[in-house]
């Protein structure tokens, strides 16, 4: 196999990617206009109906149809994935691009503090924090965004470190450059490239983890749909209703896929040191 | 060696004595939060000073963390906002379950791992390692919760193989003890696999290019004596290491597996911990977690270290 037949490869597999997030995104910003029901519409006399021209996924143990909630649901993983990402991205880019350019004791202070959030399990430390911020929507999004700032901060801090040996901010501190416009001026828009590339692999560990927060009832709570909830609740019905704890989990799928996908092939497209080493 | 495993225990518990003042701040850092939850949010407020006073809770924070610390060093983690009960030999009791779910788990991700791994690196960029790419791809992709969720559809539902949830001490009745497990680590070792085998892969394919694998073969070795003598040994120290991530990474995953398959782990008791705002409950089983985790990644780079000579001579010049 030639090196265009990989790239072939690599392009198919972030063509994929494409698709699948361009799916999650598109039905989360219009799911008001393509899902074919409300997905709070309770219809006691539809439960648990398996799928039809009705109803095409079929509907939950209070009648609501299933491909509503689903499409729906898209929305909540989108906006915490976002607002998760984001927190992460802009802590954790504060907190490494200060560590690097100060150094000595700040850089000591601030990145043994990173490695101390980055022992705990990932799914722990969101639910210790949700006990101090407590169970909703919003906290889940600040817990989630939490744990990604060690990751960004370590990322953000690597890469100052490398700007930081050009001679360019050598000749930026010799004309007499304020701290504050060589940070701005000259290291971020070096470093951003790599933390955007990052953020992108970010987004599907942040679905993953919001659905996982859902599904233990410390996330979105019902009747708001999350594919995490969705699946939850739906485990009850499954003897009668199978379909209850499969749609939920292709959709998360496909979410975590997607972005998996796009942020790999990302991260190869911007690393060609990367593509080589595969 | 013995110095380097001095350092690693020196290094290791100033890190367990941080994240405890972590989690400690981090439950504690509301005031009045504790009484509420404990009391619900219509306690009155005398009943909420009585509380505190009561637990002690009205003490500088500085003061309770040496006081929570101190008795904890001893065992002694307090008693359960809920049921009162002492949390320390509820933890005691819990431990083994958990320890024997991650274990299976890691097993089966190695299981698959490896060989897999293996395989896809000594057919590099033919038909079978884009076959295992493809399915370490979507392995990857798929939540340990959902693939519970289907394995139950699928095992205990339709064919009824295999009982839904439960949990049986493996003294008392091991082949109940390994039926009612085996999904739960299933679940979490497939998932977990996915990561595992991307690593071994990757170390292999760089591994069998370098010049020693090349001499071995050209000295006329069968190829899986060069894969199981040579390759495998000196890929396994990058694999180990990974592992150890990884099984933090299935530590933290037991809490929502504990759940679904009703085991009653450490991680199912913080969830209570969470659920019931119980946070005697809800500290000590999250360090229980968080330590089980660290040890784990410091045995693992000490045996690597130990593997790889070359370690420990640039360690112990460091």
């Amino acid at each position: 196999m030639g090196p265009s037949a990989i790239s072939w490869r690599r392009s198919r597999l972030l063509l994929i990617g494409g698709v699948f997030v361009g799916l999650v995104i598109l039905s989360a910003i219009f799911a008001d206009v393509i899902a074919p029901y409300s997905p709070y519409d309770i219809d006691v006399a539809d439960k648990l109906q398996p799928p039809s021209r009705a109803h095409w996924l079929g509907t939950d143990e209070f009648g609501r149809d299933l491909l509503s909630r689903t499409i729906h649901a898209a929305r909540i993983s989108v906006k915490v994935a976002t607002v998760a990402v984001s927190v992460g991205l802009v802590g954790g880019a504060l907190i490494g691009i200060t560590a690097a350019y100060f150094g000595g004791p700040i850089d000591l202070v601030l990145m043994r503090f990173m490695e101390l959030l980055f022992s705990f399990p990932a799914i722990l430390l969101a639910i210790v924090l949700m006990a101090a911020l407590g169970t909703s929507l919003l906290n889940a999004m600040a817990a989630i965004g939490i744990i990604f700032i060690p990751g960004f901060s370590r990322l953000a801090r690597a890469a100052t470190q490398e700007v930081l040996r050009q001679q360019y901010i050598e000749a930026a501190h010799t004309i007499g450059m304020s701290d504050r416009r060589i940070l701005t001026r000259e290291i971020l828009p070096n470093v951003i490239t790599p933390l955007l590339v990052e953020a992108m692999a970010a987004f599907a560990y942040a679905v993953l983890l919001e659905s996982s927060l859902s599904f233990l009832g410390l996330g979105a709570q019902p009747p708001e749909p999350s594919w995490g909830n969705m699946l939850n609740s739906g485990r009850g019905f499954m003897d009668q209703a199978p379909w209850l704890g499969i749609v939920p989990g292709i959709a998360m799928f496909i979410g975590v896929l997607g972005f998996n996908l796009l942020g790999d092939g990302l991260r190869d497209f911007f690393d060609p040191r990367l593509r080589e080493a595969q | 060696m013995w110095r380097l495993i001095a350092t690693r225990l020196a290094a290791f518990v100033p890190t367990i004595l941080a994240t405890s003042l972590v989690l400690f701040i981090t439950v504690n850092v509301v005031p009045g939060s504790a009484a509420k939850a404990a009391l619900g949010i219509d306690a009155t407020a005398q009943a909420i000073a009585r509380f505190e006073h009561e637990q002690g809770l009205d003490r500088p924070l500085h003061v309770q963390y040496l006081d929570w610390l101190g008795k904890g060093l001893r065992g002694d983690f307090g008693t359960s906002f809920q049921n009162h009960l002492a949390v320390g030999p509820e933890l005691v009791m819990r431990l083994p379950v958990t320890l024997e779910l991650a274990t299976l788990a890691f097993l089966i991700a190695n299981v698959i791992a490896v060989p897999l791994g293996a395989l896809a690196a000594y057919h590099h960029q033919r038909r079978a390692d884009r076959i295992i790419s493809v399915i370490a791809t979507i392995l990857g992709a798929v939540p340990s919760f959902w693939l519970a969720t289907v394995l139950i559809l699928i095992l205990a539902l339709t064919v009824k193989v295999l009982p839904a949830g439960g949990y049986a001490p493996f003294t008392e009745d091991p082949l109940k003890n390994l039926s009612l497990l085996i999904m739960p680590a299933l679940s979490l070792g497939v998932v977990s696999s996915a990561l595992l085998l991307r690593i071994m892969r990757a170390k292999l394919i760089e591994v069998l290019s370098s010049d020693y694998i090349h001499t071995a073969m050209a000295k006329g070795a069968a190829p899986n004596v060069v894969i199981r003598r040579h390759a495998l040994r000196n890929a396994l120290i990058t694999f180990l290491t990974v592992g150890a991530v990884e099984f933090g990474w299935l530590f933290g995953g037991v809490v929502i597996i504990e759940d679904i398959f009703l085991l009653p782990g450490v991680g199912q008791l913080v969830l209570v911990g969470i659920i019931n705002r119980d946070y005697p409950v809800l500290l000590a089983s999250a360090l229980t977690v968080t330590v089980v985790v660290l040890a784990a990644n410091m045995l693992v780079d000490l045996i690597a270290a130990i593997l790889d000579p070359r370690q420990v001579h640039v360690r112990s010049r460091a």
